[in-house]
């Protein structure tokens, strides 16, 4: 798996999904990312660590373009979400996002949530929709919660709906923007089984997270960012058992 | 409501408008129908000049009205000239002159009553064509309007409370202050002597109001033409005169200077008419000699109460029809510019903003008043009263809807718009789909609550003569003089009504938001 990530600039873009070039982005005069270089393969599992105000969420939420990009490039399937004419709303249906809040729409039942993208975008009719939108529910082990309202659900009830949302669009990338933060943790098992579940069937993912154990399990490399800059990457064992910057030492020390 | 008559007089003269120009004009100033062709060219050869068309004024034959209708201002209420008896008729000294000249002169007349200084606002403003008002001649009068022969010779009186005894002339009311009616003859008179005696005038628009204000001890007297006072008395309003009448001016029917001429004509031809047959002095006899009971006998509550509901009820209907027509604007509106305040283009933003900005930096009564008179001077083209209520009372609610909507966008949680946007769901559908049900939901009290405002804000549309149910609740008291009763009775109305209005909200907000 280390070579995976060694040999990155060796190639690989040819099956790479995503392709970020010099990104930065500034809210203002605070500069968040100071140009972040990565590239994520076909089917590989990248999880992002680092401390808090490092940047990670903002880098996430630039691969989807939920932040405008203020520098360099971001290509997803071969698509510039930079160019001043590229469809985001067609790049968006490849690309499943998770919150840390979950985001559920509250006036909406669980299966409305999952169904109201396709058959909006017109994917599916009502009835293809609920079919599917059952069988992810039966996937996150929440099918007989199908007309409850968000309201009524655990923290982690609703991190399995959100996620079985944001795969009803069928993306071929998936986004974990601190999925388990917000959980209690006894509801964090759940959900990241559900992640890792994902992880076995080969979706592409980017996944910041503060769950040291989960990303050592699942992760196929690991990216460690401080202020604004990735400060080391490799693999899981070269991250957490090799670490070579101080920062990621110090890092480690503090939260393992 | 109104007339819409397409006979209107142009002000701005442009070329195009010159044919229609000439036609009006000669419907005017012609001597009869069929011949008013020939003569119309050379009436028509100085057709902007004021005092040219008054030149003209006497060449108008009185044959020229009938079978036309006039719009007549009036005052609201001032016994005995105008009133309303107790089935609810606008009845009085002024209106049965004006309705026997019309009769006996064949052409009809529809009364509106709006206040006297509204009167001559809307004369102005050419909402009317003439203003009986119990309305004295005056030389700064006469500048610009055009006065009748003079129809009746008044005189103001002053009066102080009943259980007064301590003004017993001019002299007594030093440092005191006293009331009279907005620019009436009684205003004129107390001013030219309050330096004198050393007291202040307070002007108000109505005479019940002005006598409720001496009978509280609020002002010490009240000066105001003498039959109006003296009806009042015979009446039991609380007051009395201790002091002779002043030789006063005449009353006279006015219209605007230079302009309807023929009904001017018809009125003074009329009038001589009534002086000769005795129905002159009949009218006279009918509110002076032995005043209408108009006081009802029975002087319980209830006999109010059952007395005047036809009048409140009307009154009720119209200030529920106008708060709905509004509202429904208003929210029109308010959503359009709400969406356009959230919107990130600064232009539209700037367009939502000025519009609150105007609407709802400006008062209510100032845009009322715009609608009804300022507008209709720049238009050209009198505004019905309905279109100015619904204008005013719909702009001014919407500035107010556009910001809950803008509130109620901007209050739901911006992860809601950035999960639906990350699903691939365009700005639109997101909006209609996920933010603004929820918004809605936000949003619904304080709709509910504005609803509630806008009724109650519908009140001040009686300040243009508008006759919802405070309009009516004010012509009953200024006539009975029973205020605090009456009062009472709208106020009870009001809120019932309010109350209706407020559950029957909530049950669809219930049903729509659950």
């Amino acid at each position: 798996m280390s070579e995976l990530a060694s040999s990155k600039s060796a190639g690989r873009s040819a099956v790479s999904k995503i392709a970020v070039k010099g990104l930065k982005k500034s809210f203002g005069a605070n500069e968040v990312l100071k140009g972040i270089d990565v590239e994520v393969a076909d089917g590989e599992v990248v999880c992002v660590i680092g401390p808090s105000g490092s940047g990670k969420s903002t880098f996430l939420r630039c691969l989807n373009k939920l932040e405008d990009i203020t520098a360099g490039s971001v290509v997803v399937d071969g698509i510039d979400l930079t160019a001043p004419k590229v469809d985001l709303n067609k790049v968006r249906q490849q690309i499943g996002m998770v919150f840390q809040h979950f985001n559920l729409f509250p006036h909406m039942t669980v299966l409305e949530n999952i169904t109201l993208a396709p058959v909006e975008l017109k994917k599916q009719t009502k009835v293809q929709a609920r079919k599917t939108g059952m069988d992810l529910l039966r996937r996150v082990g929440l099918e007989e919660k199908a007309d409850a309202r968000p309201a009524s659900l655990s923290g982690g009830q609703k991190q399995r709906v959100a996620i079985a949302r944001s795969l009803a669009m069928n993306p071929g990338i998936m986004l974990f923007d601190e999925a388990t933060s917000a959980l209690d943790p006894e509801m964090v098992g759940e959900v990241l089984q559900v992640i890792r579940d994902l992880a076995k069937e080969g979706m592409t993912m980017v996944v910041v997270t503060h769950e040291m154990g989960f990303a050592r399990e699942v992760a196929d490399r690991v990216i460690f960012m401080a202020d604004g800059l990735i400060c080391e990457q490799g693999s899981p064992v070269d991250i957490f058992s090799h670490a070579q910057q101080p920062r990621l030492q110090d890092f480690l020390a503090k939260v393992l | 409501m109104q007339r819409l008559s397409t006979a209107r007089r142009t002000q701005r003269g442009s070329v195009a408008a010159l044919g229609v120009l000439l036609t009006i004009l000669a419907m005017f100033f012609g001597a009869s129908g069929a011949a008013a062709l020939s003569p119309a060219p050379h009436v028509a050869a100085q057709p902007a000049d004021r005092s040219g068309a008054v030149a003209h004024a006497p060449v108008a034959a009185p044959s020229d009205v009938v079978g036309k209708t006039f719009t007549i201002g009036t005052d609201t209420t001032f016994a005995p000239f105008e009133f309303r008896d107790s089935s609810g008729e606008l009845v009085g000294i002024d209106m049965d002159i004006i309705r026997a000249v019309a009769k006996s002169q064949g052409f009809t007349v529809e009364v509106k009553s709006l206040g006297f200084a509204a009167a001559l606002q809307a004369l102005s403003s050419k909402q009317v064509d003439g203003v009986i008002a119990a309305m004295s001649i005056t030389d700064e009068r006469k500048k610009v309007y055009d006065f009748s022969d003079p129809y009746f010779d008044s005189g103001v009186q002053m009066a102080v409370a009943k259980s007064n005894t301590d003004i017993k002339g001019y002299a007594d009311l030093k440092g005191k202050t006293v009331t009279a009616k907005t620019g009436s003859e009684g205003e004129t008179f107390a001013q030219s002597i309050a330096g004198k005696y050393g007291f202040t005038v307070k002007p108000l628009d109505q005479s019940a109001t002005m006598y409720g204000l001496v009978k509280s001890g609020n002002a010490a007297a009240v000066f105001d033409d003498y039959p109006v006072l003296a009806y009042g008395v015979s009446q039991n309003n609380g007051l009395k005169t201790v002091t002779e009448k002043e030789a006063g001016g005449s009353y006279g029917f006015a219209v605007n200077k230079g302009q309807n001429a023929e009904l001017m004509a018809a009125f003074d031809k009329g009038l001589a008419e009534l002086k000769s047959n005795g129905q002159y002095q009949a009218i006279l006899d009918k509110y002076l000699k032995s005043p209408q009971d108009t006081v009802s006998a029975d002087s319980s509550f209830w006999a109010l109460l059952v007395s005047s509901m036809p009048a409140l009820l009307k009154g009720l209907q119209n200030t529920v029809v106008v708060t709905l027509i509004s509202f429904a604007f208003a929210m029109l509106l308010g959503l359009l510019f709400g969406f356009l305040k959230v919107s990130h283009n600064i232009v539209l933003r700037g367009i939502a903003t000025t519009f609150v900005n105007i609407f709802r930096g400006t008062p209510l009564l100032v845009q009322a008043f715009f609608f009804y008179f300022g507008l209709p001077q720049i238009i050209g083209q009198p505004v019905n009263i309905w279109v100015a209520g619904v204008l005013t009372l719909s702009l001014n609610s919407a500035a107010y809807v556009t910001e809950i909507v803008r509130g109620g966008i901007q209050s739901v949680d911006p992860g809601q718009l950035e999960a639906s946007r990350s699903l691939g769901l365009g700005y639109g559908t997101s909006m209609r789909r996920v933010v603004v049900p929820q918004a809605f939901k936000i949003m619904t009290p304080s709709l509910i609550n504005q609803l509630v405002i806008l009724l109650k804000d519908s009140s001040l549309l009686l300040a243009i003569g508008f006759a919802e149910l405070l309009y009516q609740g004010q012509q009953i008291y200024s006539n009975n003089f029973r205020i605090s009763e009456t009062l009472l009775i709208v106020a009870a109305m009001y809120f019932i009504v309010i109350m209706i209005l407020t559950k029957l909200s909530n049950i669809v907000d219930k049903r729509f938001n659950k």
